[in-house]
């Protein structure tokens, strides 16, 4: 009777071990002991890709001798106790857009077994070049648009750390020299006070775009110096008279614009209150903002110390801007953080500008805009990115190129059949 | 009440022999599922220091060309990218920690350097100073006491090189394989420099280009050269379908001495190499001491594997003069610099007393296809399972394979 009894307790034991078994899953021992077939196959793509032998092997005709060879390579490169499978697929588009793919041709040589890793690579057909081409900014309307970059050798910037006017100079003529027909570097303040006289010779002065690198500064000529050394904020109401009269596009890049004057001659024994020789802020400040709108829009000049400004924190990009990132290839961190977002009111409505805006407004401070392109209908435009520094280039890029939107020309020529996707899938024998 | 106690006795034996099969098998399941788990463990240390080792240049990203003191590990070119790995990072890895194969030069200076072997006399002899250690990359992976590994760069193509007697003038054999497998058509480009005994001109050069037949070998005869008592290098560098491979071949005629020359690697910085006397770096004593004159070339390795000559700058001494040893008022050495730019071979010449010879400095290692090891050796003493990882790799655009080795420390 206990003989019957033990065999119950074994039965119950042999049941508890089974139910255990199911639920204690171990990896398979091609993961906890074999070779990551994985890393193998992509560096084994890449090296027999690294001079374009790869792209240039599986767009030929399968007959071609030069698959023989790849086969031969394959076998050469690859340990004896793993074996593989190259499988090379064509890939073409139908007019709404669903991708096909299409065996081209397949080489191995084994049975890879049920255990095997595989990795793809798109190749394009070294036949095929892939160009393009911008607009040129005011082609699409007849104007021969002239960008002037402010690379000012006597003025200091400020709200540009880790920069020099001269620095962001570069990177602007960089980003922007191929939207315009033509673009000039002004590279002295006495350069600028002909470009406000009109009396500079390189480029179109009327219509111009003009970027001023120097951040919250903005540079002075000697003669504009003297002329407003009272009221140096009036200065200010000059540029914004000059925006207008030449229907300029003004670029103030970061921090709050026309916030001090700069040339580093006459100023040469003042400071901005931070050290930074060269530059004055009596009498500017915010009321260079104001001046600067004032003149933009015409009205008569009075000095006016009411700030416009707000801190609005974390913005981010509009998703019209975002779009933009890949179609120009420009990638700016999606958000930013808005120091000096200026008052809607106060452009929109006080002085009638309407803005083409590069972020979407905080929902705590809807009144308040981070960054954008501010149009006076009367003529001239204002860009101001009223972002932190240390500045980002590319956020003044984006904004001029979201407000003239110029279009990228892609082409593509040679072979119609462009792309083909490899795929190598490796199986280690013997183990797995 | 004899049959219950034999019933008793029975059910008892059975219930013990059950309860023992029952731990057996639970412990088994066990024992394997922590095995699996550490293997894993292993398995995805190895491929992360692969990774580390194939896709990061490291910090400062170009430290294998400078002296600057390495912050992170890693072989990646900072210039290419992908599965290329840097020609000189790897010459400043001290592939010995136990000294047997450092060279103190001059002797009894203290100042040693670190010898990565190559065949035929030829060997890149690097700073001591400069070079890191199993220790510091350990360190800088974050392994250390917690995993050993090792690590293997070899050729994917074997190219070897053989003399064949019986052509009555020098005949060479280059034999191709991959994995074994001859490799058949494929092209070989070839240089040989015959050193000249007498005359102004140090080298004469050849140069060709051919394919390899269907059992992956290619004959090369040179009528103008006798297959014995002559000096010459034979370089070959083959393609096939994307995969580069290099074999290389060397004769010198010296008599009953030992090579004369040993280049070395001063400074990687400045490419500075000291072109030393032998039997200063070697302390052979070995008598008359060779008073032993010397020609430099050094060849730059272009991406198509051409080699071209370039002019190489010398801080202290010209690229061709006289060395000796032991002897007052005589230069047992002369600097020169190489461009740190380029990657190539610094290829000399030496004669005397009508012995030649030459001897190779592959400037980036890649350009003579070195094998090169690193790390520790595996110890039954620890957890007995080693992980490996391969991957392909290119350095100086030959094709290479990089085998790392990763075992659990302690038990």
């Amino acid at each position: 009777m206990r003989t019957v009894e033990v065999l119950f307790v074994i039965v119950i034991l042999l049941t508890a071990f089974a139910i255990t078994t199911q639920f204690a899953v171990l990896p398979s021992p091609s993961e906890a002991f074999g070779t990551n077939l994985r890393g193998l196959s992509q560096s084994t793509l890449e090296i027999l890709d690294a001079k374009g032998v790869l792209s240039e092997t599986v767009f030929k005709d399968i007959s071609d001798p030069a698959w023989a060879e790849l086969q031969k390579a394959l076998s050469a490169s690859l340990p004896l106790n793993v074996v593989y499978n190259m499988s090379v697929y064509d890939l073409s588009e139908n007019s709404e857009g669903v991708v096909t793919y299409e065996l081209v041709h397949s080489i191995s040589d084994a049975s890879l077994g049920a255990n095997s890793e595989a990795v793809s690579s798109l190749v394009t057909s070294p036949d095929v070049t892939f160009t393009q081409d911008p607009q040129k900014v005011g082609e699409s309307t007849g104007q021969n648009i002239t960008l002037y970059i402010l690379n000012c050798s006597d003025a200091n910037g400020w709200w540009v750390t880790g920069y020099t006017g001269q620095t962001l100079a570069t990177e602007f003529y960089n980003f922007l020299s191929p939207y315009f027909t033509t673009t000039v570097l002004i590279n002295t303040t006495a350069q600028l006070g002909s470009l406000l006289d009109g009396t500079f010779s390189e480029g179109n002065i009327q219509n111009a775009v003009v970027i001023n690198t120097f951040g919250e500064a903005v540079p002075i000529p000697s003669s504009y110096a003297a002329n407003y050394s009272g009221d140096l904020a009036e200065y200010c109401y000059v540029l914004g008279q000059k925006v207008n009269n030449y229907n300029w596009n003004w670029v103030s890049i970061v921090g709050y614009p026309f916030y001090y004057v700069t040339n580093v001659n006459y100023f040469s024994s003042v400071d901005n209150g931070w050290g930074i020789y060269g530059m004055e802020d009596d009498n500017v400040k915010q009321a260079g903002l104001n001046a600067f709108l004032q003149g933009l829009n015409d009205v008569p000049y009075s000095h006016n110390s009411n700030g416009i400004t707000k801190a609005v924190n974390v913005v981010y990009f509009s998703s019209e801007a975002l779009e933009l990132f890949n179609y120009y290839g420009v990638y700016p961190n999606d958000y930013q953080t808005s120091s000096r977002a200026l008052s809607k009111s106060v452009l929109l409505d006080t002085y009638g500008l309407s803005a083409t805006e590069l972020f979407t407004r905080p929902s705590s401070d809807p009144n308040y805009i981070p960054a954008a392109t501010y149009t006076n209908s009367e003529g001239g435009a204002f860009t101001a990115v009223g972002l932190t520094r240390t500045p980002d280039a590319r956020v003044a890029v984006i904004g001029l190129l979201m407000y003239y939107h110029p279009t990228i020309y892609k082409s593509v020529f040679g072979a119609g059949s462009t792309t083909r996707l490899v795929t190598l899938q490796l199986s280690q024998q013997g183990g797995a | 009440m004899a049959g219950a106690t034999i019933d008793h006795m029975i059910s008892l034996t059975i219930l013990i022999s059950a309860l023992l099969v029952a731990m057996l098998m639970y412990s088994n399941l066990f024992a394997t599922a922590v095995a699996y788990d550490v293997n894993r463990q292993v398995a995805t240390k190895a491929s992360d220091i692969m990774n580390t080792i194939c896709l990061s240049p490291g910090n400062p990203v170009n430290w294998g060309e400078t002296n600057a003191t390495v912050l992170g590990f890693g072989l990646q070119d900072p210039d290419s990218g992908g599965y290329t790995l840097s020609p000189y990072s790897m010459m400043r890895l001290s592939s010995s920690s136990s000294g047997s194969q450092l060279v103190e030069y001059p002797i009894g200076s203290g100042v040693y350097y670190n010898n990565i072997s190559a065949n035929f006399g030829d060997a890149i002899y690097t700073p001591l100073g400069t070079c890191i250690d199993y220790d510091e990359v350990s360190d800088l992976l974050g392994i250390t006491g917690e995993y050993g590994f090792n690590f293997e760069i070899k050729p994917t193509l074997d190219v070897s090189v053989s003399k064949v007697s019986g052509y009555g003038h020098l005949a060479l054999k280059v034999d191709v394989t991959g994995s074994g497998l001859p490799l058949g058509g494929a092209t070989v480009r070839h240089y040989l420099w015959h050193v000249i005994k007498t005359g102004s001109s140090a080298i004469v050069p050849y140069y060709g280009v051919n394919s390899t037949d269907s059992f992956g070998s290619l004959l090369l005869e040179y009528n103008a050269i006798a297959d014995v008592n002559e000096a010459y290098y034979f370089i070959s560098y083959v393609s096939l379908s994307g995969l580069n491979g290099v074999g290389y071949y060397s004769q010198d005629f010296l008599g009953p001495y030992p090579q004369f020359i040993v280049p070395l690697v001063s400074n990687f910085d400045t490419g500075k190499v000291i072109i030393a006397h032998s039997w200063g770096v070697n302390g052979y004593t070995q008598t008359p001491v060779p008073a032993v004159d010397f020609n430099a070339t050094f060849f730059v390795l272009t991406s198509d594997f051409q080699l071209q000559s370039l002019e190489i700058a010398n801080s202290s001494s010209a690229d061709t003069g006289k060395l000796n040893y032991g002897v007052s008022g005589a230069k047992s050495n002369v600097t020169t610099t190489l461009p740190t730019s380029e990657v190539g071979l610094l290829f000399i010449t030496y004669k005397w007393n009508n012995y030649v010879g030459s001897v190779v400095l592959p400037w980036g290692v890649g350009t003579l296809g070195i094998n090169y090891s690193f790390g520790n050796e595996f110890s039954s003493a620890g957890y007995g399972f080693v992980a490996t990882e391969i991957r392909q790799v290119t350095i100086d655009g030959i094709s290479y394979q990089v085998k790392v080795s990763v075992w659990k420390l302690g038990s």
